[in-house]
């Protein structure tokens, strides 16, 4: 006789659907662009980073936000206006 | 992630700088927050940091200015799509497929098993999810969703706290992911829950089920309320050890959660660093409140719920063991004649009680530790509190809270505080002026932010022992609105 045959169940959770995003467009020069530097850990890596940023692109206008925590600091709604780059570590 | 996702939807092109052996997860959480091409550059954990920079610093301008290839340039959607029925087979053959691993690099190629916390598990036939869903009034397809407003406490200034609303409903981390009534049951029936324990682990879904922010090691749950009489819950001798099934399955419903509601999967949708011994397996413990003195509340009254209502509480059980250690008899000895090395400790030697073990019992939690403590008490040790002078647990809490407290030069030295007061930036509680401008031997509470971090819990038993733990009080969340 064949044994018995049972439909389990998936004890997997619901994936709503995601929509996919291309990349933004990349920028044409670094030169007078403003590129906002982003600090979320790791400043053995991140103090270095900003003194280098700063003395090897000097007509970029810097700007930063620092934090010790995980989550970055967010730019505000007006400043993403005026912002043209993230550069964003070493957390995410 | 979601912030990187907002900025390139924004127009403003990103680069993310990890640690090399995050990537998968950034690669993972780049598809799961919509942008699967987002530009990342590997930072070591080992290198020097300047050398480090010179060699990483072209990629990164470079991840700015490089042209998108035909693939960045991709739009549409993912919808990964879970069938309900994962497996139709002999009993014998579905074991097999729900106790299957698979080896992943990351942890040197170890198995990981797909469906379960490691550990074989009741297989979740359509007859005995059935039979599970009869333990709720709840709709099997209804999605958990907070039952009321609930407020969640954070660490400092760079984990704010903060309120969720009813009817949001609950992400499960890391993948984010939602989860019907059917589906817990579907974890329940595979934990070895009975259909009565569903309005228990249905409250430990609404609480996020264990995952956390993706790293919550299936949770840890204290349970207030005649829930644990119904379903027989032991809150006497041996809580914390095997034999009690409904202590040891509901347990382990947060890690199964975890695994399939949340989607952990180590070093690939998640990063943590060890693992957690006290929680793995399961923690839950329930309070007996009928042993608790007069003019103390349980814990669903302190809770803001009455006292014939059943809860859970969310509990952060990691330090365990915290303060001093003593043998039960010392205890006794203490109370009945002045006694023994506690007698010694408090200065009361041949003075019968009561004493105040809170003071015997908190010394030196706080050095090598920061935030409030929970203290489980039968009800003769917690009686003697009361007689001492404790008339409230309140009491309790505001005593503790103040010997936590030393001074800024001494608190300095701890390893966690650069994280949560943001580099010593964020306002200290105690004198609302910034931690950097607070004097050498100004006093600060290690023990948390406010008295109430602590918590005691009563359950029954006559040995007089304690069990000491980090965490105090956390979010609670209704049982009885799952029934």
């Amino acid at each position: 006789m064949a044994e018995k045959k049972y439909k389990c169940l998936n004890p997997t959770g619901t994936q709503e659907p995601v929509d996919i995003l291309p990349l933004a467009p990349r920028l044409d020069k670094l030169d007078g662009k403003t590129i906002h530097l982003s600090i979320c850990g790791e400043p053995d890596i991140t103090i270095p980073l900003e003194k280098r940023l700063k003395g090897d692109y000097p007509n970029v206008n810097w700007t930063m936000k620092k934090t010790y925590g995980i989550a970055p600091l967010q730019l505000s709604d007006e400043e993403m206006k005026t912002t043209d780059a993230v550069i964003l570590g070493v957390c995410w | 992630m979601p912030y990187l996702t907002d900025l390139e939807a924004a127009g403003i092109p990103t680069v993310l700088i990890d640690l090399a052996e995050e990537t998968n997860k950034v690669k993972h959480d780049a598809l799961v927050y919509g942008v699967p091409g987002m530009r990342y550059v590997e930072a070591s954990r080992t290198m020097h940091g300047v050398p480090d920079v010179d060699r990483i610093l072209p990629s990164v301008m470079d991840a700015l200015v490089c042209p998108l290839t035909d693939e960045e340039k991709k739009s549409g959607t993912w919808a990964p799509k879970e069938p309900r029925i994962l497996f139709e087979g002999t009993l014998e053959e579905a074991e097999e497929f729900y106790n299957q691993t698979e080896n992943i690099p990351g942890i040197l190629n170890a198995p990981f098993a797909r469906y379960t916390d490691g550990l074989p598990v009741v297989l979740p036939t359509e007859e005995r999810v059935e039979r599970m869903l009869k333990g709720t009034s709840h709709k099997p397809d209804e999605i958990i969703k907070l039952q009321r407003d609930t407020y969640l406490r954070g660490i400092g200034e760079v984990n704010p706290g903060g309120t969720r609303k009813k009817g949001e409903p609950v992400r499960y981390m890391p993948m984010g992911r939602i989860a019907t009534v059917e589906q817990v049951a579907v974890n329940a029936v595979m934990a070895g829950c009975k259909p009565e324990y569903m309005p228990l682990v249905l409250a430990i879904a609404e609480s996020g089920g264990g995952t956390g922010d993706g790293r919550g090691n299936g949770g840890s749950f204290l349970v207030s309320g005649p829930i644990y009489k119904e379903i027989g819950m032991n809150v006497s001798y041996g809580r914390f050890s095997p034999g009690n099934p409904p202590n040891k399955t509901i347990g382990r419903v947060g890690s199964l959660m975890w695994r399939n509601l949340g989607g952990y999967k180590e070093r690939v949708s998640t990063i943590m660093t060890y693992g957690d011994p006290v929680t793995n397996g399961g923690f839950i413990l329930a309070e007996y409140a009928e042993g608790l003195p007069p003019g103390w509340k349980g814990l669903n009254e302190e809770l803001g719920f009455k006292k014939n209502e059943s809860v859970i509480m969310t509990c952060r059980p990691g330090n365990w063991g915290l303060g001093q250690e003593h043998m039960p008899g010392v205890y006794r000895s203490l109370q009945k004649s002045g006694h023994g090395a506690i007698a010694r400790f408090l200065d009361v030697k041949g003075k019968p009680g009561p004493h105040n073990y809170i003071e015997y019992i908190t010394d030196g939690v706080w050095r090598t530790y920061e935030g409030g403590i929970t203290i489980i008490l039968v009800p003769s040790m917690a009686m003697d509190m009361y007689n001492y002078g404790f008339k409230t647990k309140e009491a309790i809490y505001e005593y503790i809270w103040k010997k936590s407290f030393e001074p800024v030069s001494t608190y300095r030295m701890r390893g966690r505080p650069d994280w949560f007061t943001n580099g010593w930036t964020s306002i200290e509680k105690t004198s609302g002026k910034r931690w950097r401008e607070l004097p050498d031997d100004y006093m600060v509470p290690a023990g948390g932010e406010s008295p109430f971090e602590n918590c005691v819990v009563v359950c029954d038993g006559e040995e007089t022992a304690s069990e000491r733990f980090s965490g105090g009080h956390g979010a609670a969340y209704s049982i009885d609105a799952w029934r």
